[in-house]
């Protein structure tokens, strides 16, 4: 197995006493992000200190407001010099950082099969999502998987101690079916009711519109929801030689095609379907980021992250 | 006017009107296909995919398979002819002579019925001025009557026929015909074969020709899919296991036809079941099933093989007999002095043989007696040269009776020691022993394979007596006779007869001491074989099949070859419908001939109240092969001028070829159209193709 920096690893990692799924977290990916953080845009709910913002007031250095006091409050956090001023009690309020939950709603399939180089577009998606699971764990965020289709196939739900069953999972999933979004993350958005970070791996091959009102609930239930659009290079150049008949791996639609005759409309088509992922995901506050297979894996992470880290300052 | 086809198997070729189907759905498409994760952006190009999981040019379709169609047609070879009537009445009349088919498979179905109706109708069409000659035939042919027009007497002689259980053969069936046509004086000539024409009846090398002017008026009985089930054959065999003399019956049953699941078998032995087992039978294929080991009895008794019947219960049956081989009484004689343990060879050689087993009783020579000879088939002089007990004299009458004679020459066979008047046992002057030691020994360098002695050494792998070698012999100076010589040319087997007995001479010895033949594992087979000739032991047939002429005294003999004018019995046979026949004597057949499947009961005549023996007739495996043939090929056969067949008037030749040309030139036409569509089809693929390629 290669992985997506080109290094070789062994695709039997439980064969060496690791754990399954181990193989997909690149440590050359890890070390180049190391620095970053993988922090939510949008308040989240969590237990312990961690890095989102919360939407609850706690322990933290970020001064929030003042509150007057009230019996049962600890006598530590009135602020006396307030009271020096004012003759009243107030105590000091601060933004509370916590942790979240971080969830990766894998898209497994058959179109995710599709590879023209050496990782196939669920490779490289069980790459990234290994990477970025194990990247929140160690932020002690909480980290579950949804592996889906047309329906889903795979839950671990989000907990702390779930990296080795995210993983396990993670190696076990094998494309299967035909793919939508729809229905697999409304069951989702039923079901993850505290709000956390979504990480959507998909190649989207639907209509934006279905897109949108399959994401559509999961921003409204208050996910920071992260839409990776993963494409082969060849899905998008459409640089076939030969004319051949195409057969669709999903819905076994077969097509004589001359891609030489086709291929400026193809292109055409692709991206403007892109274009209009983009701007439609964007007016939703959705994070969308377009993935091409054959970009290394750390400086598709670092980049990403780093963009991530800058929007969040701007904000 | 009647249509057929020339070479009906090209018929097959229809069969490639499935193959640009298939490939236009299935196989063409998934060998080329490129898979690719969605065809949604692909689909919206503003060209146009045509889909080839569809026929969307049915027209195209349909031309190509019309051309294939066509194509097929042509190379079957179409034939139109008139049909081939018989032609009732007629000026001055006709001699007509029905050849009507009685074999075994006339009998399955409806077949023998419609056979005996078509009969009739056309003895009802008599006019009369018409003959008619009834000859029914299987393997022979006879006729049932005098050429007459009576119709009564003609419906009772059809109304006596019944199917037999022969085989079937149509050569003598119409070279009777052709000697009643010939001699008739009659106008009009009609030769009418009824049958169910199968494949085994004609041999292509039966050439005979009907007169000129014959009409021939084939009718066809089997017109129904044949389905059927047969016990072709069972084998018998000693069960090694058992402790005592008890065999295995093996049976093979046959199908006909479709698979055929629980099929019945059992195997009865005089008339009592023994064991009923069943089994599953392949569609046109064989099964074997093998019996639970029976006890042989001593005395012959019919035994058979049963399945369950079916619509044809001629061969649902295989009849055989079951008894034990008689053994070979052996008189084995060693040398007075011979040391034991070498003496063993020759009788452990022979003791452990089944077929036949031999019954040996081993004297020395200085003990044997002429009463030692009593019920012996056979004597083996093992270097022992001729008992002083015995004598010259009483081991020659023992040989001119019939009696088998072996005679090893080893150490202590010197003809020197040999009486007065023993010369004649040997074959020629036998000299002093070679001695071969110095060359490591001498090897046998010629067999006589296609001796009944030796025979059993032709095939591939069926023992190497070259392997042996042979350190000391005695030259044999003996010029007819010899089976096998050394590789110096000696002779080292010789056979001469005296009277009717056999007698071997082997120039060296069997126990080992002169060669390691005894220690080489063809020593077994080899002596057996010599043993066997010597006796002039034949083995006991347990069945006969229909059709095969039996020696009676051989069928239910001890199994010694004797000549059948030596014999002189008369036999009482009775056959398995009831029939008495007889057989032997000055005025009847020497040989019986079976020609019912059954037992056949045989008593020797003026023994009443003796025990019948048992022969066990089957009807002939050829018969139980339904194929046939086609009809119009055997009236091509009889008459080569297809205008003597068909119609009376003698034609000019030219006028006769450019018919029988334009009976068969359909093929021409047919081609012709094939390439017009196939034309037409070319306009319509390129038609398709621009189309298919233009944007929307």
């Amino acid at each position: 197995m290669t992985t997506p920096l080109g290094a070789s690893v062994d695709s039997d990692a439980g064969g060496n006493g690791a754990l399954p799924g181990t193989r997909f977290i690149d440590p050359a990916a890890l070390a180049r992000i190391g620095n970053l953080e993988l922090v939510a845009r949008w308040v989240v709910e969590g237990f312990l200190s961690g890095l989102h913002r919360s939407p609850h007031l706690g322990f933290s250095t970020d001064f929030a407001e003042h509150r007057q006091y009230v019996p049962g409050d600890d006598i530590r956090r009135i602020d006396w010099r307030v009271f020096a001023r004012t003759e009243r009690y107030y105590v000091k309020e601060y933004e509370a950082d916590t942790n979240t939950n971080f969830m990766v709603l894998l898209d497994v399939s058959k179109s995710m099969q599709y590879g023209s180089g050496p990782l196939s577009k669920l490779e490289y998606a069980k790459y990234l999502a290994a990477c970025l699971t194990y990247f929140s764990h160690r932020q002690r965020d909480r980290v579950g998987l949804i592996s889906f289709d047309d329906d889903v196939r795979a839950f671990v739900p989000p907990s702390a101690k779930h990296l080795q069953q995210v993983l396990h999972e993670l190696d076990r999933a094998t494309p299967l079916g035909k793919g939508s979004l729809v229905r697999p993350l409304a069951k989702v958005a039923e079901s993850q009711r505290r709000r956390g970070v979504m990480l959507v791996l998909s190649d989207l091959y639907e209509e934006p519109d279905r897109v949108i009102s399959a994401l559509g609930p999961l921003r409204d239930a208050g996910h920071d929801v992260v839409v990776m659009q993963i494409l082969d290079p060849m899905e998008r150049s459409f640089a076939f030689d030969d004319a051949a008949t195409f057969e669709d791996v999903e819905t076994l639609v077969r097509l004589p095609v001359v891609p030489s005759r086709v291929r400026g409309d193809y292109q055409r088509l692709m991206e403007a379907h892109l274009a209009t992922m983009s701007k439609r995901l964007g007016e939703h506050r959705i994070d969308y980021c377009l993935v091409d297979t054959s970009q290394p894996l750390d400086a598709m992470l670092f980049e990403y992250l780093l963009g991530r880290e800058r929007m969040r300052t701007v904000k | 006017m009647s249509f057929s086809f020339l070479a009906p198997l090209f018929a097959a070729g229809l069969l490639a009107i499935g193959i640009p189907l298939l490939v236009h759905l299935v196989h063409k498409e998934r060998k080329e296909s490129v898979a690719f994760p969605s065809l949604m952006f692909v689909e919206r190009t503003p060209y146009q995919h045509s889909s080839r999981q569809r026929i969307r040019d049915w027209l195209l379709f349909a031309a190509r398979c019309l051309v294939i169609a066509l194509a097929a047609a042509a190379f079957m070879r179409p034939v139109v002819a008139r049909p081939v009537r018989p032609v009732t009445g007629g000026a001055g009349g006709r001699e007509v002579v029905v050849l009507l088919d009685r074999s075994l498979s006339m009998a399955y179905g409806t077949r023998w019925a419609t056979a005996r109706r078509m009969v009739r109708e056309r003895i009802a069409s008599l006019v009369p001025t018409d003959r008619l000659t009834l000859v029914p035939f299987d393997v022979r042919a006879s006729a049932v009557n005098e050429a007459t027009a009576e119709r009564l007497a003609l419906g009772v002689a059809l109304d006596s026929l019944r199917t037999v259980d022969t085989g079937t053969r149509l050569a003598p069936a119409v070279a009777l015909a052709r000697r009643i046509l010939g001699a008739s004086t009659l106008p009009g000539k009609e030769v009418m074969i009824v049958s169910d024409f199968q494949r085994s009846a004609w041999d292509l090398g039966d050439e005979v020709r009907m007169p000129v002017g014959t009409t021939i008026v084939p009718m066809d009985v089997a017109t129904d899919a044949v389905s059927d089930r047969s016990v072709r054959g069972v084998e018998i065999r000693r069960d090694v296991k058992a402790p005592n003399d008890r065999v295995i019956v093996t049976a093979r049953v046959v199908n006909v036809g479709s698979a055929v699941k629980g099929v019945g078998v059992r195997l009865e032995v005089s008339g009592r079941t023994l064991e009923r087992r069943t089994l599953d039978v392949p569609a046109d294929g064989g099964a074997t099933v093998a019996f639970a080991s029976v006890p042989v009895p001593s005395e012959r008794v019919p035994a058979r093989v049963v399945i369950d019947p079916d619509a044809f219960t001629g061969d649902d049956a295989f009849h055989f007999v079951l008894a034990r081989a008689p053994a070979i009484a052996v008189l084995l004689v060693d040398h007075r002095n011979a040391v034991p343990e070498r003496a063993v060879f020759v009788a452990r050689a022979l003791a452990i043989g089944d077929q036949p087993a031999f019954d040996i009783k081993a004297v020395r020579s200085d003990r044997a007696t002429p009463a030692d000879l009593a019920g012996r088939r056979l004597v083996i002089l093992n270097d022992a040269g001729v008992p002083p007990g015995v004598g010259a004299t009483a081991l020659m009458r023992f040989v001119r009776s019939g009696g088998g004679l072996v005679n090893a020459l080893g150490e202590h066979a010197s003809p020197r020691t040999w009486p007065t008047g023993a010369d004649s046992l040997l074959p020629g002057s036998v000299g002093t022993p070679l001695d071969r030691l110095g060359e490591k020994g001498a090897v046998l360098g010629y067999l006589d394979r296609s001796h009944p002695a030796l025979a059993v050494f032709g095939g591939a792998r069926s023992g190497d007596l070259s392997a042996a070698r042979f350190f000391r012999y005695r030259p044999i100076a003996a010029t007819n006779g010899v089976l096998a010589r050394f590789d110096d040319g000696t002779a080292a087997v010789v056979e001469h007869r005296i009277g009717r007995g056999r007698v071997l001479t082997w120039g060296s010895s069997f126990d080992g001491s002169w060669n390691d033949l005894p220690r080489q594992a063809v020593f077994l087979p080899f002596l057996q074989q010599l043993a066997r000739y010597a006796a002039s032991y034949r083995e006991r047939r347990a069945s006969y099949t229909v059709g095969d002429g039996v020696d009676v005294g051989d069928a239910v003999g001890d199994g010694s070859e004797r000549p059948r004018a030596s014999t002189g019995e008369r036999y009482s046979v009775r056959a398995p419908s009831g029939a008495r026949l007889a057989v032997g004597g000055a005025d009847a057949p020497g040989a019986l001939e079976v020609r019912e499947a059954g037992f056949y009961e045989v008593r020797r005549s003026g023994a009443p109240n003796e025990r019948a023996r048992i022969v066990a007739a089957n009807p002939p495996a050829r018969e139980l092969e339904f194929a046939s043939f086609d009809p119009l090929r055997l009236s091509g056969a009889l008459a080569p001028e297809p205008l003597v067949a068909s119609t009376e008037t003698a034609a000019d030749p030219a006028v006769r070829f450019i018919d029988q040309e334009r009976e068969q030139s359909l093929w021409w036409y047919l081609l012709v159209v094939a390439a017009l569509v196939l034309l037409a089809e070319g306009v319509l693929a390129s038609r398709a193709s621009q189309r298919r390629i233009q944007p929307r």
